[in-house]
């Protein structure tokens, strides 16, 4: 039962991996997830602890919805499996040395309890079990890690999520004072809507921790288009970036103490206002003086590059020619640009951006999430006046493709036939299709194209053709 | 004659205008001079006072060399012309319109004396006599206006300098704070060397000029390379971009208050100690700040692009390579 808001209820089966094998003697016990990203628009940059993720000042975002872009997890437990393992889209990562991982894993089975099959009622896993018994994660993103589109968030809040859900972990534990433990921007991806990491005051973190501030449902007209820019340049990660930046930058000690938490209320006042422009406005400007304390860090980090300039150029260009703020920029710690827009304006907004940041010649086909809405930009007419305020050259595959996305619910539990594990809980084994040279493969993520599902055994097959039409059809629509 | 060091003594003909017109019955009086430009290391961004180029913070920079980049700039003064022009490269600029190039003439020709010829020490022009003559002002540079190598700043200090020995200036007049209202980081472009510009605190700005803390001759061994970047983007003029960033900018405030007055300590500092490495690692975090102020201007103002940043982080990459500093940017 896929759950809109959160997650209420457990849903688990005993027969989850249909492909029992001879190597385990009783089927694992396994819970699929689906966890969003998110984004922040009063953004969250330095630490004051780094063991627990304790940020120098709060932070808020929007958490998009998980139709585009999401993090599924599937997680087996059993006392067959020798040790605790992880999977991220397709690769075995190290657990035993990563220590947030660890973290994450040691928290949640601090808490856990009694599992019970909800249908039956029946005890599955007694608490006193849960230390014999060692855990299987397979998670994928359907978006790829190099679009920079905040993985570790969805990623931490999936692991989070999906572990708490299996070890059943009462509901009144916080759950993302946990999260925050993976990775501080994952705190904001168990809730949906437009949520709040207050950065707490605490030592040890306990109220240091997310909260919604409203729903999804609050203002279905926001929407936001995702411009993925091309860039080959590695660039500084987050983790390493915002240590350099708290250690050299001047001016991000004085933004945290004294501009951040006025702009917090602003934002929150506006968000619940349905006030787009400004919201908008405080969301450039935070962006904006973000990757200013970057570039005032020493040595200096650059996370924008001349498409991402060019982007906010035409934003403001865009914005002065239509008399109004009807576009709104973010950028996180990479070039790609999230833009606001209310669906008013989409198809007018991706027009204009489809103007100056077309496709490779050819290559239309996939350059936007959704066809429909982009033959309708294709056809709107650019604002009166923005060609002359905006003299700028088209710059085809400056942008590399387009995600349309909207507001959406936070991490909940989906159902089995989601699957990422086989009757074993191990990885279920997935081709790739041939990659081919058309412009549809360079344009679509390789983790969409990839998650076509080969049929094992004659049992599987309608399981995985169903999950395999289920993907498809999520990512088509 | 080309002086190092700002400028000393005059040096004026009267055959200055050697293409001498039926217009002209007498010669006009005539002065060349050259004036450099130079690089802020410690950056000026921002106005509390428009009118007066009065700055939020105090820079500190050195003069470049003019045997590579000047400007010359020649002023003649005749009775028998009907007005003031100025000629920038080649191309007349609108004196009558430019308040910028008003104040200067203003303030200058308000401590006009009498002009006599050095050499023969024949009196040239008296004093009452200024009002009466109108100035002809030809400038160029020898380097590129769109290579943004602080051509205002040469230029402005030219104007000033070259009016101020045309007019007899006494050598006690702060010619600075002249040259200040023209364009602000022009005042240091009349001294030689590491030069200050002190804000001053004053209303009237008298107090916000220019001083020397060192000669040219204090570290020869420091030197520049220029790397002019292709660029075909028009930017946001810096007296334009100034304003919007001191309305804007929440950062800037803080930098000008908090963070620029111990940096230029420490700069003048490490200057005098010939400290190079110090100097450089300040010169790159001031560079920074500033072009980190301008982004958090709104709408942001971009004067980097990625050529600019790739020289950046060359610059670190080398320095690492070498184990020490051996190179600082500022842009």
């Amino acid at each position: 039962t896929i759950k809109k808001e959160g997650a209420d209820s457990l849903s688990l089966s005993l027969a989850g991996c249909l492909h029992c094998t001879s190597e385990v003697s009783m089927p694992p016990v396994s819970l699929t997830i689906a966890s969003p990203t998110n984004i922040a628009v009063i953004k969250y940059w330095g630490k004051r602890n780094s063991k627990l993720n304790l940020p120098i000042n709060s932070s808020v975002s929007v958490t998009l919805n998980q139709q585009d872009l999401r993090t599924v997890t599937t997680v087996c437990a059993s006392r067959d499996f020798g040790k605790d393992r992880l999977w991220l889209n397709g690769k075995e990562e190290d657990v035993s040395g990563n220590k947030r991982v660890q973290a994450v894993f040691k928290e949640v089975r601090a808490y856990a309890g009694d599992l019970f099959d909800l249908k039956s009622g029946h005890l599955l896993v007694k608490r006193s079990e849960w230390p014999e018994m060692k855990v299987h994660v397979i998670s994928t993103n359907n978006f790829p890690t190099a679009a920079g589109l905040a993985s570790s968030a969805a990623g931490y809040a999936a692991l989070t999520f999906a572990l708490a859900q299996l070890f059943a972990v009462p509901k009144t534990v916080n759950l993302s004072t946990i999260a925050r433990q993976g990775s501080g921007s994952a705190c904001r991806s168990l809730a949906g809507g437009f949520v709040a990491w207050d950065m707490g005051s605490k030592d040890d973190g306990s109220d240091s921790s997310a909260r919604q501030v409203a729903p999804a449902s609050h203002w279905p007209e926001l929407q936001v288009l995702i411009l993925v820019v091309s860039d080959s340049k590695k660039t500084v990660s987050s983790t390493a970036g915002m240590d350099i930046s708290v250690d050299t930058s001047l001016l991000l000690a004085h933004r945290a103490a004294q501009i951040v938490p006025e702009r917090l209320k602003q934002m929150e006042s506006a968000y619940l206002a349905k006030d787009f422009a400004a919201v908008a406005n405080l969301a450039m400007q935070d962006s904006n003086q973000f990757h200013a304390t970057c570039l005032d860090t020493f040595p200096p980090i650059f996370y924008l590059n001349d498409v991402s300039r060019a982007i906010i150029g035409f934003v403001h260009a865009f914005n002065d020619a239509c008399g109004e703020v009807r576009l709104g920029y973010t950028f996180d710690a990479g070039p790609n640009a999230v833009l606001l827009v209310l669906k008013e304006h989409i198809t007018q907004a991706l027009g204009a951006i489809l103007h100056y940041f077309p496709p490779r010649a050819g290559c239309d086909v996939g350059y936007v999430n959704r066809a429909d809405l982009y033959a309708s930009a294709r056809a709107t007419a650019l604002p009166d006046g923005l060609e002359s305020l905006y003299p700028l050259t088209p710059m085809p595959s400056a942008v590399r493709y387009v995600y349309h996305s909207d507001v959406g619910p936070g991490a909940m539990i989906v159902d089995d036939d989601e699957s990422l594990a086989d009757a074993s809980g191990m990885p279920k084994v997935i081709s790739a299709s041939e990659s081919n040279k058309t412009c549809v493969s360079s344009n679509v993520p390789a983790p969409l194209r990839s998650l076509q599902v080969r049929v094992l055994s004659t049992a599987a097959i309608s399981v995985a053709f169903l999950f395999g039409m289920a993907v498809l059809r999520t990512a088509h629509k | 004659t080309i002086k190092k060091e700002g400028a000393d003594s005059l040096s004026l003909s009267l055959a200055g205008c050697l293409h001498c017109t039926s217009e002209v019955s007498m010669p006009p009086v005539s002065l060349t001079i050259a004036s450099p430009t130079n690089i802020a290391v410690i950056k000026y961004w921002g106005k509390r006072n428009s009118k007066l180029n009065l700055p939020i913070n105090s820079s500190v920079s050195v003069t470049l060399n003019q045997q590579d980049l000047r400007t010359v700039t020649t002023v003649c003064a005749s009775r028998d012309f009907g007005k003031d022009r100025l000629w920038l490269n080649g191309k007349e600029e609108d004196v009558s319109g430019n308040k910028r190039v008003q104040a200067v003439f203003k303030e200058v020709r308000a401590y006009a004396g009498d002009l006599f010829d050095l050499k023969s020490g024949h009196l040239l022009v008296k004093r009452s006599e200024w009002p009466e003559m109108k100035v002809h002002v030809i400038s160029t540079n020898n380097f590129p206006t769109a290579a943004g190598l602080a051509s205002s700043a040469a230029g402005y200090a030219a104007l000033t300098f070259a009016l101020a020995q045309l007019f007899a200036v006494p050598k006690t007049v702060n010619l600075s704070t002249i040259a200040r209202q023209g364009s602000g980081s022009a005042c240091r472009s009349l001294a030689g060397g590491f030069v200050a510009w002190d804000m001053g605190s004053k209303d009237d700005g008298s107090d916000s000029s220019a001083r020397q803390v060192a000669p040219a001759s204090h570290w020869p061994e420091l030197q520049v390379l220029i790397l002019v970047v292709s660029d075909s983007k028009k930017t946001v003029s810096s007296t334009a971009g100034m304003d919007i960033s001191v309305d804007t900018s929440l950062l800037l405030a803080h930098r000008a208050a908090q963070i620029v007055p111990e940096r230029l300590k420490q700069m003048e500092s490490a200057y005098l100690a010939k400290d190079f490495a110090a100097v450089a690692n300040l010169a790159m975090q001031d560079s920074n700040q500033f072009h980190a102020t301008c982004l958090d201007t709104f709408p942001p103002i971009f004067y980097l692009n990625d050529v600019s940043r790739a020289i950046i982080g060359f610059v670190h990459a080398f320095n690492d390579a070498c184990g020490e500093v051996r190179l600082g940017y500022t842009f």
